[in-house]
């Protein structure tokens, strides 16, 4: 074999013309290079089954990916522009737009650091609730991507099914919120509406439900053998590349990184709780559906805590005093003190009688007063930044407010999608062309989160 | 030369009798009166040309190859399969599957319904296709599909008996993927290119496992007849006596027509129908049931060699469409079979689905080849 000798053939290659009249982010000189060294170039979307709202541009030599480049950015929307011309209040709808599964997990974020700039204590019964929505919205999402992840695989039950129990979460956020996705319900100093006892109970029992039958899932998806031929030891990250790539969420845990903002710095109610960081060590794909797959039975123990707490707690008391009647900076933080007591005294202490009322209906509902109370908001000056561990990992707001104007100065958003986006694509070096699904769905990618 | 009417005459010889239609039918019956219906095939019996058209019909190699077990059982089985495939795919899902068109009969009309829309379909062919190709490729599939009919036989209803019936029809059967691969080329497009290179590595790995367990089968036998294969089995079916054989066939035919979990060239999730990616209108519709043809082929073969083919109760009325109709209900159940794994397996990926060919699947057809070869030494048929 030794006296093989290479012939080159003086074929005229010519690039498709959509890489230069698209503006494809290609090296130039990739499709050339690419076909002379017996490669190919494929453009998987956006148009694609497979490949959501972006573009991969994909070298293939024989089945193998040499190369993947991202094209991301078919659908952002200018989340940080359009931040900027809106009241502070404004933006909890726009911003809970890129993952409207995960609405809570991404209007907690914002709203927490407009908490932090008022220095705004939350009620307890404020703080169960919204760490309840957060782990509902957590679960629909991790169901989700699961089904995106079966029906990449070509397993159309085990598509249909999780599709079919998220809609208890969704019904649950409308019972509580009155929206099934989108809820805008998470608002600076506590939620917005009361959850009632009926509710707590179709949360529980919708719960049992979905555990009951997460065992039939795992049945015929998780344990299946196909399934577990596909996805074991396929788009290996190890420990060191997962920190390397900057990695968020279950996907850093799937690679051995015990790290969950939750657990790390403790907002809401997840301190008092008691749950576990779920990891993994492989690192390949499999583990990081496993990850998900159980975070959301953490998730519903977490439920199930908040629930039982919910129904020893007095309903009510669900809007921060110091919200109510912020209009005075300084009574404020004498409210903040008081605040701590109950709701009620702080009420009584904060004197006149026009301000009087706007707060009795502050306190158990925001109800008809909400423009009154936030559309005036205004934060200090400074830099107020939070982490949040949203369902496919950390996401990070960062508010830069000039103190005068009742608009953010400058608002950073960076979202999980956005940070993964580089481990994903590393990861799929050196899969199989078939895997490139495989791996996006063990990604959960959501290309509205990434591109904001 | 041959004449008018000995043309008729060497029609008629060899019919298909069904006494249902070629029975009189009496209405009543008094003491010196008969009344009946004279028979339907009798009604054109002096008029010519009429008379040939209908000799035609029922010669036994055409009613073979267009009536049973041919085109148009095979068109009975697309419709009802593809609407069973997606009726107990929805049954799974908690879903109702096709309803609206027919609700009183639970949408089993669907299948007719698309199809039909793709008739209206505007048929695009791209600028970059071979095109007088990518148009001819679809219709060709039909040869195929319909020349193994002419070996296969359905009891007495067969086209040409001959004792190699088996391998030919396998053979012949072999044909698709080729025109598949074909058709991957005319299309012209990375996708279709990616898609018919794995319909070529999965020919390539279930080829000669579906080869070897057939030909265990007619070596247990002693004969490569479908009629004497099946005469054979009149008292035990022969996945019982090999069922090693049996096995590595089912797997075989899985891979063969692209049945989950080995849905490899058409994954639409990967390459998006892979060869077919270009089709559109009723060219789409040839295409895309041309999977389900092969596989009522094969299910048809499977039936024949381990199943008892044609073995069952015979119906008076049907004559000889009777056998006929005990193959197509063994062959619908077994496409039943294969169209249920849709709801509980994924898809293997093109490597792995040539390693289980090449090694388990492999040894399970050498083993199966070995214990063929030790039953047809011992002859257990003769002594059965």
């Amino acid at each position: 074999m030794s006296d093989m000798k290479e012939y080159s053939l003086p074929v005229p290659v010519k690039p498709p013309a959509e890489i230069e009249s698209l503006e494809l982010p290609v090296p130039p000189g990739l499709e050339e290079k690419a076909l002379k060294e017996d490669e190919l170039v494929l453009f998987v979307g956006p148009q694609h089954g497979g490949s959501g709202h972006m573009r991969l541009i994909v070298r293939v030599h024989g089945d193998v990916i040499k190369e993947v480049i991202p094209d991301p950015g078919f659908v952002h929307r200018g989340m940080e522009k359009l931040a900027e011309n809106r009241l502070y209040i404004q933006n909890i709808p726009l911003l809970e737009r890129p993952a409207i599964m995960d609405c809570i997990n991404f209007s907690l974020g914002y709203v927490r650091a407009i908490e932090k700039a008022l220095d705004v204590e939350v009620p307890e019964r404020a703080r169960y609730i919204r760490t309840m929505m957060a782990e509902i919205c957590r679960i629909g999402t991790h169901l989700y991507d699961a089904g995106i992840l079966a029906v990449f695989l070509g397993h159309t039950t085990g598509f249909m099914w999780p599709f079919a129990l998220r809609e208890l979460t969704c019904e649950a956020l409308m019972r509580v919120t009155g929206a099934r996705i989108t809820a805008s319900y998470i608002v600076p100093g506590g939620v917005r509406r009361d959850v009632d006892r009926g509710t707590l109970n179709y949360i529980n029992e919708a719960m049992t439900y979905i555990q009951h039958k997460l065992k039939d899932f795992e049945r015929v998806f998780i344990t299946n053998p196909v399934t577990i031929a596909r996805m074991k030891d396929v788009a290996v990250l190890s420990k060191k590349e997962a920190i390397k790539y900057g990695l968020v969420g279950p996907f850093l845990r799937a690679s051995g990184v015990e790290y969950d903002v939750r657990a790390v710095e403790p907002y809401d109610a997840y301190d008092e709780l008691t749950w576990d960081v779920i990891v993994a060590d492989d690192g390949d794909s499999y583990s990081r559906f496993l990850v998900r797959a159980n975070e959301i039975q953490q998730s519903i123990g977490i439920i199930r805590q908040c629930v039982k707490a919910l129904k020893e707690m007095p309903e009510g008391n669900i809007i921060s005093a110091d919200i109510a009647g912020k209009k005075k900076a300084a009574k404020a933080k004498a409210k903040a003190k008081a605040g701590k007591e109950g709701e009620k005294e702080g009420e009584k202490e904060g004197g006149e009688g026009e301000e009087k009322k706007e707060e009795k209906k502050g306190l158990d509902s925001i109800k008809g007063a909400f423009f009154r109370t936030f559309g005036r908001l205004t934060l200090p000056k400074g830099e107020y930044t939070t982490l949040t561990e949203a369902s496919r990992g950390t996401v990070l707001y960062t508010i830069v407010s000039d103190g005068q104007s009742n608009a953010p100065y400058r608002l950073r958003m960076v979202t999980p999608g956005w940070f993964y986006l580089k481990g994903f694509m590393e990861s799929l070096k050196g899969c199989r062309l078939a895997d490139l699904q495989a791996v996006y769905g063990s990604f959960g990618y959501f290309p509205p989160e990434a591109d904001r | 030369m041959l004449s008018y009417s000995s043309l008729l005459e060497m029609f008629r010889q060899n019919s298909v009798g069904i006494p249902l239609i070629t029975r009189k039918v009496i209405l009543y019956h008094t003491a010196n009166k008969i009344a009946y219906i004279p028979p339907l095939t009798s009604l054109f019996a002096k008029i010519p040309l009429l008379n040939l058209i209908v000799a035609l019909i029922f010669w036994k190699p055409f009613f073979a190859v267009v009536f049973a077990p041919g085109l148009v059982c095979i068109l009975i089985a697309i419709l009802f399969i593809i609407w069973f495939e997606r009726k107990v795919t929805a049954r799974v899902q908690w879903r109702y599957g096709p309803l609206e068109v027919s609700r009183s009969v639970g949408g089993i009309i669907q299948p007719m319904a698309d199809g039909m829309r793709y008739f209206f379909q505007e048929v695009i062919v791209h600028r970059e296709a071979h095109r007088p190709y990518f148009l001819q490729f679809p219709l060709i599939t039909f040869l195929p599909v319909l020349l193994p009919i002419l070996v296969i036989p359905a009891g007495a209803i067969y086209a040409i008996n001959t004792p190699y019936s088996i391998p030919a029809a396998i053979a012949l059967i072999s044909l698709i993927p080729m025109i598949i691969v074909a058709i991957g080329w005319a299309s012209n497009s990375k996708y279709a290119y990616v898609g018919s290179l794995r319909e070529a590595i999965m020919y390539f790995s279930y080829e000669v496992v579906l080869i070897i367990s057939a030909m265990a089968m007619v070596i247990v036998y002693g004969s490569a007849s479908a009629l004497t294969i099946v005469r054979e089995q009149s008292v035990l079916p022969g996945i019982v006596l090999n069922p090693f054989a049996a096995l590595a066939f089912f797997v075989a035919i899985a891979m063969a027509t692209s049945r989950f979990p080995f849905e490899i060239p058409e994954a639409d999730q990967e390459v998006v129908f892979g060869p077919f990616i270009e089709y559109t209108g009723i060219i789409f519709g040839v295409v895309m049931t041309l999977a389900y043809e092969k596989l009522y082929l094969l299910c048809m073969l499977f039936s024949i060699l381990f199943l008892g083919g044609w073995n069952g109760p015979f119906i008076p009325p049907l004559g000889d469409l009777s056998p006929a109709f005990w193959l197509f209900i063994k062959t619908i159940a077994l496409m039943m079979i294969f169209v249920f794994f849709r709801t509980f397996y994924a898809r293997y990926r093109l490597d792995q689905a040539l390693k289980i060919g090449w090694s388990t699947l492999m040894a399970l057809a050498i083993v199966a080849l070995g214990v063929g070869i030790g039953l047809g030494a011992v002859n257990v048929v003769g002594w059965l």
